[in-house]
């Protein structure tokens, strides 16, 4: 997507954006709308893409937090999602890229998260939360849907630099030899709870954030001060998506 | 910085867990009385030696029990829930037939 392309959007007119928008302001951030959310697409003003590209590569941090995501608890949740052909791990604290590009985290034996992909090809979110409407009726199926759009926070943190910035904020060691791409820690990042998984962009190392929304802001300013010493900075969904399809 | 071995997610900073107090058996509802319940609710056995206790992993929720020495702080082993309860089998009252 070349800036050109980019329908600019002020996020005050969305149905739904982020609670960190006024932060993305001050960055001068540019907007995109995906569905009726919106997202940053890039923080260009001042520089161009490819630079962003280059931050993103080295350390960068992106808010994902107005794309689609879902859980489910519950005795019968992995079965469930099995019939909804999805591949549920055997192990907990793993994630696993699905056929429809989408990303299932197993976080215990009976817990469940999906979150969607940054270019959009899957729709598995929103048919999970319809087909789970239409089917879970009947307590006796125990399968619980545990809506995750209002209730976690969604960043990615990107880059060469990410495991050593997260030695400062969190004790389980993310460096790749000891945590593999689809590894999972439910653990404190920067007295925060929150939930890390290890979902690389192609060669990029990236590491997804899930923790309370309520604590955005506040997660935010500690990485970003955690980040400038890598030279770290803001980065729009854009540049994911770049480094997403780059071969 | 003390450790504990979550069963869910592996050792972890003993700051990632909160104690949920000493592991008694919950006594029967339909046959204990006022006494047994009052003993079990606010009393407790304050053992000095090992003791099994609850406790919970708090970036993920996750109960278990962890077998303790009170004298020495020694951790003897953590372990789920599983092993000491059954899951529960859920039973309905089956639902009146509605007429069109």
């Amino acid at each position: 997507m070349t800036n050109e392309d980019i329908n600019v959007i002020a996020p005050t007119l969305a149905t739904r954006r982020s609670p960190l928008y006024r932060r993305h302001l001050q960055y001068q951030a540019r907007f995109t709308q995906v569905g009726d959310n919106v997202v940053v697409d890039s923080y260009c003003n001042e520089t161009s893409i490819n630079d962003e590209i280059d931050v993103a590569e080295s350390m960068g941090l992106c808010d994902l937090s107005t794309l689609d995501r879902i859980g489910f608890k519950g005795i019968n949740a992995p079965k469930w999602l099995d019939s909804e052909k999805f591949h549920v791990p055997v192990l907990a604290n793993t994630a696993e890229k699905q056929v429809s590009q989408s990303l299932l985290i197993k976080l215990s034996a009976h817990e469940i998260l999906v979150l969607s992909d940054l270019l959009f090809h899957s729709k598995d979110v929103k048919r999970l939360y319809q087909n789970a409407v239409e089917n879970h009726q009947n307590y006796d199926q125990q399968v619980y849907t545990l809506p995750r759009n209002d209730s976690h926070c969604w960043l990615a943190v990107t880059g060469t630099n990410a495991s050593k910035m997260f030695s400062k904020l969190c004790a389980v060691d993310l460096r790749s030899h000891k945590f593999a791409q689809g590894a999972v820690a439910q653990t404190s990042l920067a007295k925060t709870n929150a939930i890390i998984i290890r979902h690389d962009l192609n060669k990029t190392p990236c590491f997804y954030i899930l923790s309370d929304i309520s604590g955005l802001e506040f997660l935010w300013d500690c990485l970003l001060d955690a980040m400038s010493e890598f030279n770290g900075a803001p980065v729009g969904l854009s540049a994911l998506q770049t480094l997403v399809s780059s071969k | 910085m003390k450790l504990l071995s979550c069963p869910l997610n592996g050792l972890r900073n003993i700051s990632e867990f909160t104690y949920g107090g000493e592991y008694h058996p919950t006594p029967d509802h339909r046959t204990t009385s006022s006494r047994d319940w009052a003993e079990h609710v606010f009393f407790h056995d304050n053992t000095a030696g090992i003791v099994i206790e609850w406790w919970c992993h708090t970036p993920s929720s996750f109960w278990f029990l962890a077998e303790r020495n009170t004298l020495t702080d020694e951790v003897v082993r953590t372990f789920t829930p599983d092993e000491l309860y059954t899951k529960p089998t859920i039973q309905h009252e089956p639902k009146p037939e509605t007429t069109p």
